[in-house]
């Protein structure tokens, strides 16, 4: 049988003093792990709540961008390679065959087609470089950031029951099992709320200046578009104005084709052999 | 005078000029007067003509009647009038010469265009009779047609349109009678009879050709439209003669295929038939093949990459932004509205105009087989009936009409499809052109607009390798936000586990586990968050370094590095405290915790993490017993006394070892934020 010594006075450890922490004496029973005090100030959390939505933001506009640079791409390739087909069909045609000047024409054209699709093949490559990889590695710091703003949350739910804890038994009648019990909660207190303190303040510094890293991270990126655009353009250009010199006759306007086009096929719909609907 | 155009003259009507005696004067008497029928007749022709046309299209036409095919009935009626009135311009002018040789010299000058001009309109007037039949039952337009008549040609006894829509037909055909009458009174031998006889002939040959291309222009618009027939149609349509004509068709095309019969060879006919299957395939391939092309297009401009900014408001995003948005708005819309106009349209017209001739070349296949089976039997028999008769002549007909336009047919085709490529090309070179002219633009205000491309391209490498670098440091940033010191109570077996592994493989090898592990391979563990474990080994049996080999205090196995935390039972600060990462990319910033402010407790620097402290004060009774201070840090080497039983705990204190109440212990974290508290 044991008995309790009536008053165990507190010694040993002592208590730090801590300023922050004055529990208000009231009698109003509050709700059982829920401190009374506001713990993080609201502009603080009203700052990194925005700080924190801007980088949402910026993930989903990143993840966003990297889909439809990548749909754009497959589109770009999917397009070339039927405008190659548009060239090898007829070439494969047995009409080159008895056509001489038609099978110069479309020879002339599918290598044109073709030199033109492999140029498209290195701009997307020049895109997937410079572009959509790059892309992914900026959203993969995504993961991380989030798994610190939860770590942060959870502390911050840790300090605040203990913070209520500590509390409770500030209120409490000063007798020794209580002293003991509130020196052991404020022991417990004091690395939570240090961690949290840390956790918070480095990422207050930390987001803002990842987010801001973004301009001079996706510059590149955007003069890479607009370069490698150039360069597929600007061979375009020179391959289609040699063959249209070869096979078409510059200068003309589009009414002048269409006129040419329409005298053509009335030629044809005045032949008997065309049904005239 | 021959009313129906079946009716028209054959090639030989040349009548020889021997009625009875020649008596000169008379000869010539009557040669002077048929030459005057010819003239005089021309004339009138050329009145009536003119009134149908000045006279009643007018009045017709200023009636604006809805339903009312003016163009139908009339054809080309003008250029018949135009052509008459030369004509007999040019027949006064002989007729003034009194040279007969010039009639004939007339004619032949006359005959090509004559033949072109009446042959359009006699192949229309079949056309235009069942126009006048029909019209003919509708009360309102009759009333209409009969007042016009009434007004412009009350002194003719016409009773409907065909009384003067008749006309041309009738007199292409008369022509070559008159000439015939002036020859038959023209003395033989003379140049003016050589002339004569010549311009007769030419006349006869017009009125065959005419006659000719009539029934061709039958029987293509008979044959060249495609039937859309349902299968119900279809069956509708078998009957035991159609039945009879296909089985005989099909076992004479067998019959070819097998080589028992000799196929028609028509070596002209089959090159062009092959020219024009391969211009049909090449015009439908091109025209699939484009579509997809437009439709690869379309889908090419749906994602807008252009419209993810980012938030950044300047700088090479909004240049590419720029440069995309103009060309989504205005210059791809453009490319396809005039791919659309010069080369999809023009793609579609040609493709409608095959189904005619692909037509006809199918009924010429059939028509061939019964041509050939009548020919056998034309052979055997000696003759053959009207019908049979009438089937070859269509085969005869659909095969000349085929060999006479095919070639033009193919040949036009080829050339639009060389416009249409031609197009194409042009269209890529302005794209490319208007691409270009807007880039320009932004290209300027690019910080590197100006660097030659290999340069650019390097540097572009270059930087975003050091980007990727840095973005490394931010995520190591990130993940060395610590985990949070995990709250949970221990058990009791779980403390007596620590202390177990501590004593097994010393105290910097603990580590805690941050969130629950469920292993899913044959070694992995499973385990609780707040665990503690014991490092063996930094990297799994494969070398990878992500997986760690662990002691959980009894199983052995492997977990994810990521999720454990360095468990430290040092009092002291850590520095580079870091959660194991994979990479051994050396820290930019090496988190530290924050160091706290409290006095550091007096404890063993060999203790686990936890303290131990005296809750209450206990005065010893017994040797075995110790004695405690309140607060007083102990240290707990038993936490159960000799038989077992945990209400008491063997402690050190001050030196001194024995048994106190395990109630009276407490425990408290140290400074490191992991800790937890025994319930209270």
């Amino acid at each position: 049988m044991l008995s309790r010594a009536q008053e165990a006075p507190l010694q040993g450890t002592e208590l730090p003093a801590d300023p922050e922490v004055v529990p208000a004496v009231r009698w109003i029973p509050f709700k059982i792990g829920q401190p009374k005090k506001q713990i993080v100030p609201k502009t603080v959390e009203r700052d990194f709540e925005r700080e924190y939505g801007k980088l949402q933001q910026l993930e989903d506009q990143t993840k966003k961008l990297q889909k439809d640079m990548k749909k754009s791409t497959d589109a770009d390739l999917a397009m070339s390679k039927s405008a190659v087909k548009i060239s090898s069909d007829l070439l494969s045609n047995p009409l080159c065959e008895q056509e001489p000047g038609f099978l110069e024409m479309v020879t002339a054209f599918d290598t044109a087609m073709k030199r033109m699709d492999s140029f498209n093949q290195e701009k997307v490559n020049q895109i997937q470089k410079t572009v959509i990889e790059p892309l992914k590695k900026f959203s993969s710091v995504f993961p991380s950031l989030n798994m610190a703003v939860k770590r942060r949350e959870q502390t911050l739910q840790d300090y605040k029951r203990l913070q209520s804890k500590v509390e409770k038994y500030e209120e409490k009648e000063r007798t020794g099992p209580v002293l003991a019990k509130l020196h052991q909660a404020r022991e417990e207190l004091r690395p939570v709320k240090e961690d949290f303190e840390a956790k918070n303040k480095q990422l207050l510094e930390e987001m803002p200046k990842f987010y801001s890293s973004r301009i001079d991270y996706f510059k590149p990126s955007f003069e890479s578009l607009v370069r490698a655009q150039v360069v597929y353009y600007t061979e375009m250009h020179k391959i289609f104005g040699d063959l249209t010199a070869q096979i078409d006759q510059p200068g003309l306007s589009d009414e002048q084709r269409e006129r040419e086009n329409e005298a053509k096929l009335s030629e044809l719909r005045a032949l008997s052999i065309v049904a005239d609907d | 005078l021959a009313e129906h155009p079946a009716g028209m003259a054959s090639p030989h009507t040349e009548e020889p000029p021997t009625k009875g005696t020649a008596d000169p004067d008379r000869m010539e008497l009557s040669q002077r007067l048929a030459v005057e029928e010819l003239i005089t007749t021309e004339a009138s022709y050329v009145h009536n003509l003119q009134l149908c046309l000045s006279d009643i299209r007018a009045h017709l036409q200023q009636k604006q009647l809805p339903d009312f095919d003016l163009e139908g009935l009339f054809s080309n009626i003008d250029d018949i009038l135009h052509l008459s009135r030369q004509f007999l311009r040019g027949l006064e002018a002989t007729a003034a010469q009194e040279h007969d040789q010039l009639l004939g010299t007339l004619f032949q000058e006359f005959k090509e265009e004559m033949e072109t001009v009446y042959k359009i309109y006699c192949a229309s007037y079949e056309h235009a009779l069942l126009l006048v039949e029909s019209y003919r039952k509708d009360p309102r337009l009759q009333e209409e047609i009969m007042d016009t008549l009434n007004a412009t040609v009350p002194h003719t006894s016409a009773s409907d349109l065909s009384f003067f829509l008749v006309m041309p037909v009738q007199r292409i055909t008369k022509y070559p009678l008159l000439l015939g009458k002036i020859l038959e009174n023209t003395p033989a031998g003379t140049s003016t009879h050589q002339a004569l006889a010549a311009a007769v002939s030419a006349m006869a040959q017009a009125n065959a050709n005419i006659n000719e291309y009539k029934r061709q222009r039958e029987v293509a618009t008979k044959y060249n439209k495609a039937e859309h027939l349902t299968l119900r149609d279809r069956l509708a349509r078998l009957n035991t003669h159609s039945i009879a004509k296909k089985t005989t068709r099909l076992s004479r095309l067998l019959m070819h295929e097998a080589g028992f019969v000799s196929k028609t060879e028509d070596k002209e006919y089959d090159n062009l038939e092959e020219k024009f299957q391969s211009v049909a395939s090449s015009v439908a391939g091109l025209k699939e093949n484009v579509a997809s092309y437009m439709a690869h297009l379309e889908a090419f401009l749906v994602p807008a990459p252009h419209k993810r900014e980012l938030q950044m408001e300047e700088g090479p995003a909004q240049q590419y932004h720029r440069l995309a948005e103009h060309l989504h708005r205005a210059v791809f819309p453009e490319f396809k509205r005039r791919l659309d106009r010069l080369v999809w349209q023009p793609l579609c017209s040609l493709s409608e105009m095959l189904v005619g001739p692909q037509q006809l070349v199918k009924k010429r296949l059939d028509k061939l087989l019964d041509y050939e089976e009548i020919q056998e039997r034309k052979s055997e028999l000696g003759s053959v009936t009207y019908d049979e008769e009438a089937a070859m002549n269509t085969y005869l007909a659909i095969n000349a009409l085929l060999v006479a336009e095919l070639p033009r047919f193919n040949q036009v085709a080829v050339q639009l499809l060389g416009q249409v490529l031609g197009s194409l090309c042009v269209l890529h070179q302005d794209l490319a052109a208007e691409v270009l002219h807007e880039a320009e633009k932004e290209l300027k205000q690019l910080p590197h607009g100006h660097m030659p491309l290999p340069a650019f391209w390097r540097l572009v490498e270059d930087t975003l390798q050091q980007a990727g670098a840095q973005l490394r440091t931010f995520t190591q940033a990130f993940e060395t936000v610590t985990p949070g010191p995990v709250t949970q109570p221990l058990t009791p077996a779980e403390e007596r586990k620590v202390l177990s592994l501590v004593s097994k493989h010393g105290p910097d090898k603990l580590y805690q586990v941050t969130s629950n592990v469920s292993g899913s391979k044959d070694l992995d563990l499973t385990l609780q968050r707040g665990q503690i474990v014991a490092l063996l080994q930094r990297v799994d049996t494969k070398g990878n370094t992500s997986r760690w080999l662990v002691d959980a205090g009894g199983p052995r196995g492997f977990v994810p590095a990521a999720k454990l935390q360095p468990y430290s039972p040092v009092q002291s600060q850590q520095p580079g405290m870091q959660t194991p990462t994979l990479e051994s990319v050396p820290d930019r910033r090496r988190h530290s915790y924050a160091s706290p402010e409290a006095p550091r407790p007096q404890v063993a620097t060999f203790t686990p993490a936890f303290q131990v402290v005296a809750g209450f004060s206990f005065a010893a009774r017994s040797p075995q017993e110790v004695s405690l201070q309140a607060g007083q840090p102990v240290v707990v080497l038993e936490p159960h006394d000799k038989k077992g039983s945990t209400e008491w705990s063997l402690v050190e204190v001050n030196g001194q070892r024995g048994y106190v109440p395990s109630s009276y212990l407490v425990t408290v974290p140290v400074q490191e934020p992991m800790g937890w508290s025994l319930p209270v």
